[in-house]
């Protein structure tokens, strides 16, 4: 990608942090938790859809797939990100539940079908056609929060997109050494090098 | 524990401070525990150690700490007069509203300042369109108050090869060397410069019943749950509290200092939780709100006698607002560095830190290893990418995947100059949450302050050749649309026509009235103010505090 690219993801990775701000300061800390807890039992359970009709959530299930599809490691499918997408649409994100379905019935109308029912090569045809729609960029966004936030927002389930990255978030505290280079950088002094 | 103590709002009270951040925690603990009354008031919520979290999602995304973004603060920037400002997504001007202010939420790397800092106009001659000044103190006066944070904040480190001389040793050692410290270390030695133990606001040793840091490697953004980081949250206010003399207002937004008869500040009046104004008679009354809200504020104080604002005769307030420029580069090694884990930086480079002449333009700064946007998921895996990646799909899960332990950033901080044009003014459209004129910044960087930002980018990609990363890519030098270090707007002074405060902090015009805070800075350092603002509110308070005494405010 070239640096319009870059520039066009900070955009929007900021127009995310607002819309997100605005919405959060509204509802109370209890109120969060109360609703983090039934994204997480939805999760679980595959629970019925609150948000999204049980179209949209096939088609969007769809989309997550190709945005961070499932490969030798695990995917969005895997993290159960359609749970925080349906949950965040309704909450604190619900200013892009209206573009994202706007694009969903756009790319869909290109496509002449659903995008569940597509071929995969299709599937990323029409997104790649359609990657530097502010609507999409939404997208993509929600699918990284979903995937990576913490597991009580709705995704991430059993911490599976952290374990990809290496991240052991849940640990909280650490000794050195920690990681390679410092753990030879210590052994080189008490060697005297 | 605390001995809460509630003043009465129609009894003036010795001093009313305004925010609670690096300075005004440090002030009030001063003047509290010598004696004085002093109520704080900080506009966001009271948040205790217990009350953070690691929650990325909520702290980075949500503008947890900072109480909401330009939709809630009205913000708005624009580089240039001419246009009209608008309010962009991310706050242009970037703060924690939270009792302990922005020393609750930053990375903690805290240098000195060094002598030539304080005097670098007499050093290097004017420069032209700019007001590049000498401050009205040296460092020699300065040096008692840098040791005194460093032992009664809490500073780790150990002393470089380039700093300047002090008193007594750093308290504690520096904080472990992480992989990325030890790669800027190897890059260093082989292009013959300096890499240095980064000094941290952060406890690698326990003080003052407080504990040493857990290496969670949540600093940046984020409170310390454990107390580690050295905010006035966890150092000063448990003290002031303590004195059974400081009662810390929270959610209590200022919107007006008022004057008497005299020209004295008699009141500070401001919104409370319930959004409800509220007045609080006071004796004195010092503003450390950062170099943003304290040009605000003092711009909202306008009066008859004070037509321009309050302490404006001078029409410096909320000029010469200088953000600090920066650079980055990122890189990917062979090897896991786990970045994430402990405080962002273990070591830097100040070799480039004075002003050469023969680069042809003013400046200066630091280049430090650090994870940046590799310490927590999300941001790694939004800005952390190199650029030829795509931005979804599998090659970009794989990215993320492979990159997040591999990779590092080195992180240039530099000088801003002082300008006319950069500010702080009223936005004459928005207002905040709470009704006040919204805060416009207006600021374009000087091109010497693009310059060195460029030609430490330049050293950065040389570093990361000579650490051997096995892939690197700059980030692009632009001018800056938004800043988190808040300096220059309320100058001090020793001349009432070109500065806003003298040496001690009172304001030329109202004798009653003292402003400490990043707007007192004549000069923007290189990049780490945090240290200077605490150092200057150590030597403010004394003298606050004598001129009390002595019946002289």
């Amino acid at each position: 990608m070239d640096n319009d690219s870059e520039i066009s993801r900070r955009r929007f990775l900021t127009s995310t942090g607002t819309l997100t701000a605005a919405s959060l300061l509204r509802i109370g800390a209890p109120t969060l938790a109360a609703i983090t807890q039934t994204a997480c039992t939805a999760r679980e359970e595959a629970a019925a859809f609150v948000t999204l009709n049980a179209d949209e959530a096939a088609d969007f299930t769809a989309i997550a797939a190709r945005l961070i599809p499932t490969t030798d490691t695990p995917g969005a499918t895997e993290a159960g990100v359609i749970y925080f997408y349906d949950r965040a649409w309704g909450d604190e994100l619900s200013g892009f539940l209206g573009p994202v379905r706007e694009f969903l019935q756009a790319i869909n109308g290109e496509l002449g079908m659903s995008f569940a029912a597509s071929s995969e090569a299709e599937q990323d045809n029409v997104l790649k056609a359609n990657e530097n729609d502010p609507r999409f960029e939404l997208l993509r966004i929600t699918t990284i929060f979903g995937f990576l936030a913490m597991a009580k927002y709705g995704g991430n389930k059993g911490h599976l997109s952290w374990e990809l990255l290496g991240f052991d978030g849940h640990h909280g505290a650490w000794e050195a050494p920690f990681g390679y280079y410092d753990a030879e950088y210590s052994k080189e002094q008490q060697n005297g090098e | 524990m605390a001995n809460s103590v509630t003043f009465e709002q129609r009894k003036p009270v010795d001093f009313a401070i305004i925010g609670s951040g690096a300075a005004g925690g440090i002030i009030a603990k001063e003047l509290s525990t010598a004696g004085f009354n002093v109520v704080v008031f900080e506009q966001g919520p009271y948040r205790r150690a217990e009350d953070f979290t690691h929650d990325e999602y909520s702290v980075v995304f949500n503008s947890e700490l900072l109480g909401g973004g330009p939709e809630v603060s009205g913000q708005t920037f624009r580089h240039d007069e001419d246009e009209v400002a608008t309010s962009p997504p991310v706050p242009p001007i970037g703060y924690a509203q939270t009792v302990g202010g922005s020393s609750v939420h930053f990375s903690a790397n805290f240098w000195r300042f060094r002598e030539s800092d304080f005097k670098e106009r007499s050093m290097l001659g004017s420069i032209s369109g700019t007001n590049f000044a000498d401050w009205p103190l040296t460092y020699d006066e300065i040096e008692p108050y840098y040791t005194r944070v460093e032992w009664e904040i809490g500073v780790s480190g150990a002393p470089g090869p380039f700093d300047s001389f002090r008193s007594k040793p750093f308290p504690m050692p520096p904080l472990p060397v992480k992989s990325s410290g030890v790669l800027l270390e190897k890059g260093a030695k082989k292009l013959g410069l300096h890499a240095q133990a980064q000094p941290h606001a952060i406890l690698s040793q326990p003080l003052n019943g407080r504990a040493a840091c857990i290496k969670c490697g949540h600093c940046m953004f984020f409170g310390c749950e454990v107390g580690a980081k050295s905010s006035t949250l966890a150092a000063m206010i448990p003290l002031a509290e303590a004195s059974g003399h400081c009662e810390i207002r929270d959610r209590s937004a200022v919107f007006r200092i008022e004057t008497d008869a005299a020209g004295r500040a008699s009141e500070v009046l401001y919104y409370d939780k319930d959004g409800k104004e509220q007045a609080q008679m006071a004796k004195a009354v010092i503003v450390s709100a950062n170099g943003a809200e304290t040009s605000r504020l003092l711009l909202l104080s306008a009066s008859e006698r004070h037509p321009d604002g309050l302490a404006n005769s001078s029409g410096f307030v909320g000029r010469n607002l200088m953000f600090n420029a920066h650079s980055a580069v990122d890189g990917v090694f062979e090897h896991p560095l786990n970045d994430y884990k402990s405080v962002q930086v273990s070591k830097v480079i100040h070799d480039f830190y004075e002003t050469d002449e023969a680069r042809g333009f003013y400046g200066g700064g630091g280049i430090d290893a650090r994870p940046l946007w590799s310490a927590t998921p999300i941001l790694h895996a939004i800005l952390g990418m190199p650029h030829d990646v795509p931005g979804w799909g599998a090659e970009w899960k794989a990215e993320i995947a492979h990159n997040f332990t591999r990779q590092m950033t080195l992180a240039s901080a530099t000088t801003s100059l002082a300008m006319d044009r950069n500010n702080i003014t009223l936005d004459p459209n928005n207002t905040d949450q709470w009704g006040r004129p919204a805060i416009r910044a207006t600021y374009r960087d000087h091109d010497d302050d693009l310059a060195i930002a460029r030609f430490l980018s330049e050293r950065s990609q040389e570093l990361m050749d000579a650490a051997g990363a096995t892939k690197y890519w700059a980030h692009e030098i632009k001018p800056s649309d938004n800043g988190v270090h808040l300096l220059g707007t309320a100058r001090m002074g020793d001349n009432p026509a070109t500065s806003v405060i003298d040496r001690y902090h009172r304001s030329h015009d109202v004798p009653n009235l003292f402003i400490c805070d990043g707007s007192s800075f004549v000069t923007s350092g290189r990049g780490q103010p945090t240290m200077t603002i605490m150092a200057l509110a150590f030597r403010a308070a004394e003298h606050i505090a004598a001129a009390a005494k002595a019946n002289k405010i």
